[in-house]
């Protein structure tokens, strides 16, 4: 959750996948651990199902993460910026990257019917069968997981809106971004094969959970029971009667009913299509700068979760009336791991470095007395030992 | 086999289509009751297809700075928003859906459409269009949480995350007040209000841009895309009436082995039941006001926390300390 907030708030396109990738570590070791927890208790088909949504957790991420890595290079490639705030409109000037990548942004946040999902879900179904666990302890910790697995998945959902609204949606806010062009051929098919990879690992599921089933056995003795679902290809964690995820069917639904709204819609609409300027509340402004844009999307998450997590504060500079210059928003973060993991075993170094360079300065008779003491103290040492 | 599929496949499909068909008249009830509560004339209960006839009709106009997205959302949201309303068990608990797909898959759909919508908000590139979209998922990022919390907790109480199976299980047992189903009860219509865009969360007839949140999104559209969007919402405030109903009100629900008799009376309580419903958020929505924006995370934070102390109860009751 916390790597995911910082990607909320960061405005470099390939850091924010970075930090993203905190939280599907994180997910993977959830995971991971649920399946220990199981396994220790003798209930092996929990732990089955843990270890399923890890492994698949693992596959899926690489996936899905390569395909945003590859098409955020791409965009650097063509417009030469990874800043969020200097690009979009990239749909229009690339629209095979800008699909690939939309793919990649809806996996990655777990809607389904993509392969993100399958793992989500699979990891949801455990979470739901601990309290079949005996530790009290775990008795409180799941429930806590699964409330911060699902305030990851929402979280994930609007890091992922936003970058791809920024930087692929709205108006260019850049020359560069303006002027971009799609990338070659091969990167282009790498793209699409990743983006193939994702939706089919997402409608597969249950294929895929058989294709481990060896691998949960030698580790857990049980595997999910594939293959025994009402159709040949639907994901069952635990027991046909008790969850089942069939992607093939839900998404063939989802194929018919947008197909059949647009036929239906098309038969009896006007089928008429006048492209117009924008309407914005009949006041657009053609400059790009009033778009919304990467922190004004993020203010508001900034300021729920911000306060919390990194103590943040904006702070408003108005210049007094009739004065001409613009008023200036400035935003205040406090970044508590560096705080604790970083900065403050680096100040204490400093300190003691600080005390000991005393040390430097001294006479050659002060080097001797401070080598003979320190040539007793090693030799008592020594004795004593010994 | 394959006939017992053939069955369930047209059995899932007039469910659809009595789902769509009911979805703007519901509307049209809460609109009017609104009315007469505040002693307007008011709208005819019907006013909702006409409008979205109407919209159909007109010539669709598209901003010069679109792109196919903004064409293509509105039918995938529509068509997502369907079949999600489609999984939540109407009047029948046997239908095809009720093994397809689960609780989690639902509350997932549900987000698949807002990401969706929201993409397209920021598709032309306005200022309302971001304001709206940057909102949405404030507001999911807190309404999709409690949302999760609340359907595995009744998994969790009905061994199943099936959710024709955990109607089955409420209809089965015997009615008994438990704290963590009222909780949920509490959590669930918090979200409900939030997720549908309605008082006191967001405003559905206003176009002020202090307090936009859904409209902002969906302001550049026009036409049948327009038409599109407003039927996916009134699609979503009924699958919000029918999983209220079907979790914590199912009798009257067919059961899995009922025949057309049974049916018949399911359907008509669930007809009565969404009516009601209806009303009730009219009623809800005359007697409060809108909130300030960033009053909402502290009330979809209750849900949150009565989400958690829910699921918290549910697994005490399932564990090792019951």
């Amino acid at each position: 959750v916390l790597g995911l907030l910082y990607a909320v708030l960061d405005r470099d396109l390939k850091r924010v996948l970075a930090y993203s990738t905190i939280e599907n570590v994180g997910v993977i070791f959830v995971a991971l651990g649920l399946a220990l927890a199981f396994r220790a208790n003798g209930q092996n088909e929990g732990a089955a199902v843990a270890l399923a949504a890890g492994l698949l957790h693992v596959l899926n991420h690489s996936w899905f993460k390569s395909l945003l890595f590859l098409g955020a290079g791409a965009v650097l490639h063509a417009t030469g910026r990874r800043d969020l705030e200097g690009l979009g409109g990239l749909i229009h000037r690339m629209p095979r990257t800008a699909f690939f990548f939309l793919v990649g942004a809806l996996a990655i946040s777990a809607l389904p019917p993509l392969n993100g999902f399958v793992s989500e879900w699979l990891l949801f179904q455990a979470v739901i069968a601990a309290p079949e666990l005996p530790q009290a302890a775990l008795q409180f910790a799941a429930p806590a997981i699964g409330a911060l697995l699902a305030l990851a998945a929402a979280l994930a959902a609007a890091c992922f809106v936003r970058v791809y609204g920024i930087s692929f949606l709205g108006r260019p806010r850049s020359r560069e971004a303006a002027q971009a062009h799609d990338v070659p051929l091969v990167q282009q098919v790498a793209l699409g094969g990743l983006a193939l990879l994702c939706v089919l690992g997402g409608l597969l599921g249950g294929v895929l959970a058989w294709g481990i089933a060896p691998v949960l056995r030698t580790l857990v003795d049980a595997a999910l029971p594939s293959g025994q679902g009402p159709t040949p290809l639907s994901l069952v964690a635990f027991d046909p009667a008790r969850s089942i995820y069939d992607a093939p069917i839900l998404a063939l639904f989802i194929t018919i009913s947008s197909l059949a709204t647009a036929a239906i819609v098309h038969r009896v609409s006007e089928r008429r299509t006048r492209r117009a300027p924008a309407w914005d509340c009949g006041f657009p402004d053609a400059s790009p700068a009033t778009q919304y844009t990467a922190s004004s999307f993020a203010q508001p998450l900034r300021r729920v979760y911000g306060a919390l997590a990194f103590a943040a504060r904006d702070t408003v500079a108005m210049p007094p009336p009739g004065d001409p210059r613009p008023a200036r928003l400035t935003v205040a973060l406090v970044d508590h791991l560096w705080q604790v993991f970083y900065a403050a075993p680096g100040r204490a170094v400093l300190a003691v470095s600080l005390r000991l360079n005393v040390l430097q300065f001294l006479t050659i008779r002060r080097y001797l007395v401070l080598m003979f003491g320190a040539l007793v103290i090693l030799l008592s040492i020594a004795a004593v030992t010994t | 086999v394959t006939a017992n599929l053939l069955v369930q496949f047209l059995a899932q499909g007039v469910q659809m289509t009595l789902v769509l068909l009911i979805a703007p008249l519901a509307v049209g009830v809460v609109r009017r009751v609104k009315a007469v509560l505040m002693r307007r004339q008011g709208a005819p209960l019907l006013q909702a297809y006409r409008d979205l006839v109407k919209l159909v009709r007109k010539e669709a106009i598209v901003a010069h700075s679109a792109s196919w997205l903004f064409r293509t959302a509105p039918y995938l949201i529509f068509a997502l928003t369907w079949v999600a309303a489609a999984l939540v068990p109407s009047f029948a608990s046997g239908l095809m859906f009720n093994w397809a797909a689960d609780v989690v898959a639902l509350v997932a759909l549900l987000g698949a459409a807002r990401a969706l919508l929201a993409l397209a908000g920021m598709d032309v590139g306005t200022s309302f269009g971001g304001i709206g979209s940057s909102r949405e998922m404030m507001i999911a990022t807190l309404a999709e949480p409690a949302m999760m919390l609340i359907v595995l907790t009744l998994a969790i109480a009905a061994g199943t995350t099936r959710l024709a199976g955990v109607a089955d299980f409420f209809i089965a047992q015997p009615f008994t007040v438990r704290v963590s189903m009222a909780l949920s009860l509490i959590a669930l219509l918090i979200v409900a209000l939030a997720e549908n865009a309605r008082i006191p969360v967001d405003n559905p007839i206003t176009h002020l841009e202090l307090t936009m949140v859904h409209e902002a999104m969906v302001l550049e559209y026009s036409g049948r895309h327009l038409a599109l969007i407003e039927g996916a919402s009134h699609l979503k405030l009924v699958l919000y009436f029918s999983l209220l109903v079907c979790l914590f009100a199912p009798f009257g629900m067919a059961p899995a082995a009922a025949g057309l008799g049974g049916w018949a009376i399911g359907l008509l309580a669930w007809v009565a039941k969404i009516l009601l419903c209806a009303a009730l958020l009219g009623v809800w929505e005359v007697s409060i006001a809108k909130m300030r924006v960033f009053r909402l995370p502290d009330f979809l934070g209750i849900a949150f926390v009565f989400g958690f102390i829910a699921i918290l109860l549910a697994f005490l009751s399932r564990g090792v300390l019951a």
